[in-house]
């Protein structure tokens, strides 16, 4: 009896100081998120502030050189609510819609000093301030009792609304963002291109029926799709209806996903266990290669190699065949086993999108005055690629060596026409 | 006599020992040919053998990058063989004819993690410096960091490690939509860690340690595989408590998540 009662009284006192030391950590981190959300919050409301007043001052001026400045600053105010939004847990309606809607703002601002188009700023941007103007007493409002006292996850969640209790709220003004965002910063013609070609709408082909897609499979990859488990439809909420199609075969399992107009591969990948490497990168490249060809995808090139544990990772590229010209909006991504060459996934739902290619003058360069000295261009071609309006344009593609101790390697896009800089990026 | 034979002896152990010791050298790549985008243990050899004859100055890491297709090439050119950036039996032939690999010193200092080079004719021990960046382990597009490839492969796990392989990719795929998407943050870790974002986050799963699976399903999606769709959300219809959830467009089921826009 005394024994059982010292053991009882001794699990109780570690009991005690375990839960002891639990609390403590609790409270210590229910302290530091209450202040890293506090600090969130505080920094949206005041940079919410000066955004709204960043608006209104660069519509003071005529010149717009007098308000870069302003701009500039819209653009970076823009990304650090973006930011300090990101960083709460807030409801999800909400979070989206003005990140959206920072986001484009920010972009107009910067876009809009860039490209000098005047009038159509002070248009936009008064709307926009007067939208900012009602935003920003919302948010006051429903930021109101966010910074005092303690609070546990739990209160953050009811307060900002990720709970359900207070949805409402904050969806209410999730809802009036969508309709401010969509009515000042309407998607811009290049924008709805580029959605329209993400939702495969340029593609006027027939319908297949299912069994004609389980066939095109049977046919393209005769190794895998003995056994087909399942095959269905894509959901009603898919912008493109497809098939899915599941397969399993020997110790493969996959799927493979073509679309109903047309009976394009959108994508395909399999899992099995893999062997030892046997086979050579040139072996691969010209598997994957004659592969292509054999399905009929022959206006593709060889862009980029990659290797990884169990395969080679290649990204072909469609070349227009009127200035062979690359154009890496649609590409062909493909996948080799090593160990038996096997191909283990393709996915093509870029290249079935095609790009519009219009014709551009291309314009002489002299890279040696382009570039400072010492920076050497080793590679030149011509490619189609994406500027930050969205458009497809005709391109210089270099790959360049800086003049450094160690030299790094650059992939720079230079359009032929405006000379432009669409893109640097170090390899 | 007896001392002339051990003499003999003696000379022909060494010669035997002096032999293997070449043999060994000469077959330490292995067959295969090298090109950019290869990785392993035979471009750590590349790289540092052409490092020890001065032609590469970057990392020796095992990745087959620019850096080194840079520095192949030059060598190629100076020794006249055909310039290609191509690593056949010829050029490793030549390779290893005129400089040396120290497979224990380079490959130990990459194990412990050091920064260091490792140029001919200078002492070892002053090539090395302790502690490093982490290297690349992984041929990924070049807008990906290894510790993007670790944060990913961790959610991919903590959200998805008992579904099949195309829904882990599609996880993944979902989070890199997300980072090209106007609605979300567009860093890795900004999307990741968007509060309630992610379950795996909200209860700690997401500091599982990942496994090979995992890991290949994020290499998967990086590289350009989306078996989502384009979606930017999902869902477990079992567990979901979210009323908004179920109100965005529907695109395909992948195990137990629904896949939505």
């Amino acid at each position: 009896m005394k024994r059982m009662l010292f053991i009882m009284t001794y699990s109780f006192i570690v009991l005690g100081i375990y839960a002891f030391g639990k609390t403590q950590e609790t409270e210590q981190l229910s302290v530091a998120l209450n202040t890293q959300y506090s600090k969130s919050i505080s920094d949206a409301s005041q940079k919410l502030g000066e955004l709204e007043e960043s608006v209104k001052k660069s519509l003071l001026f005529e010149d717009e050189k007098s308000s870069a400045k302003e701009r500039e600053d819209v653009w970076r105010l823009s990304s650090d609510i973006k930011a300090s939004i990101g960083a709460l847990p807030v409801n999800e309606s909400f979070s989206t819609s003005w990140m959206n809607y920072l986001g484009r703002l920010g972009n107009y601002a910067k876009e809009s000093t860039e490209q000098g188009n005047k009038d159509d700023y002070y248009a936009v941007m008064k709307r926009a301030s007067d939208n900012l103007d009602e935003l920003s007493s919302e948010w006051q409002v429903a930021t109101s009792d966010l910074l005092s006292g303690d609070m546990t996850m739990q209160h953050w969640e009811n307060k900002l609304g990720s709970n359900v209790e207070n949805e409402g709220n904050w969806g209410k003004m999730g809802a009036s963002i969508k309709q401010y965002g969509e009515a000042v910063f309407p998607l811009t013609a290049s924008e709805s291109d580029a959605q329209k070609k993400k939702e495969l709408r340029n593609i006027k082909d027939q319908k297949i029926t299912e069994d004609e897609a389980i066939e095109r499979f049977k046919k393209l990859l005769p190794e895998v799709s003995n056994d087909v488990i399942a095959a269905e439809k894509s959901r009603k909420g898919a912008p493109y209806p497809f098939y899915h199609i599941r397969f399993s075969e020997n110790s493969s399992i996959g799927y493979i996903d073509i679309t109903q107009k047309g009976g394009h591969i959108l994508s395909y990948l399999v899992e099995r266990r893999m062997g030892k490497p046997t086979k050579s990168f040139e072996e691969l490249k010209k598997m994957a290669a004659v592969f292509l060809d054999k399905a009929d995808y022959k206006d593709v090139v060889l862009e980029e190699s990659r290797e990884n544990d169990v395969a080679w990772h290649f990204v072909f590229v469609r070349v227009n065949p009127d200035n062979n010209a690359k154009v890496f909006s649609d590409p062909i991504h493909i996948k080799m086993a090593k160990d038996n060459g096997e191909v283990l996934g393709m996915d093509t739902s870029e290249y079935i999108r095609k790009e519009t290619l219009k014709p551009q003058p291309i314009r002489d360069v002299n890279w040696k005055e382009f570039f400072r000295t010492g920076v050497k261009v080793m590679e030149e071609e011509l490619a189609y690629v994406e500027n930050k309006q969205l458009e497809q344009r005709l391109a210089h593609y270099l790959t360049v060596v800086s003049n450094d101790k160690k030299p790094e390697t650059y992939k720079i896009v230079v359009d032929t026409d405006t000379l432009e800089v669409i893109k640097t990026e170090k390899q | 006599m007896k001392r002339v034979a051990v003499r003999f002896l003696f000379l022909l152990i060494a010669g035997v020992m002096v032999l293997s010791l070449f043999v060994i050298q000469t077959e330490a790549f292995s067959a295969r040919d090298l090109a950019k985008g290869a990785k392993g243990d035979d471009v750590i050899e590349l790289q540092a053998r052409l490092q020890y004859i001065g032609f590469y100055h970057g990392e020796i890491d095992g990745n087959f990058g620019y850096g080194t297709y840079w520095a192949l090439r030059n060598f190629q050119e100076q020794y006249g063989m055909p310039v290609d950036g191509i690593v056949g039996k010829n050029v490793k032939k030549k390779l290893q004819g005129i400089s040396d690999y120290d497979e224990k010193y380079v490959k130990g200092q990459i194990a412990k993690g050091n920064q260091f080079t490792y140029y001919g004719g200078q002492p070892l021990e002053a090539q090395v410096k302790k502690g490093s960046k982490p290297q690349k382990q992984m041929q990924t597009p070049a807008k990906y960091s290894d510790q993007d490839i670790k944060l990913l492969a961790n959610a991919v796990y903590g959200e998805a490690r008992g579904e099949p392989y195309e829904g882990q990719v599609a996880v993944a795929a979902v989070i890199l939509n997300r980072i090209e998407h106007a609605d979300f943050p567009d860093t890795v870790g900004g999307v990741i860690f968007q509060p309630g974002a992610f379950t795996a986050v909200s209860d700690g799963q997401i500091w599982l340690t990942p496994n090979e699976r995992a890991k290949e399903a994020v290499i998967d999606a990086i590289n350009g595989w989306d078996p989502s769709e384009n979606a930017i959300y999902y869902f477990n219809p079992i567990t979901a408590t979210s009323k908004w959830i179920w109100s965005r467009p529907q695109i395909k089921k992948i195990g137990l998540h629904i896949f939505c826009n």
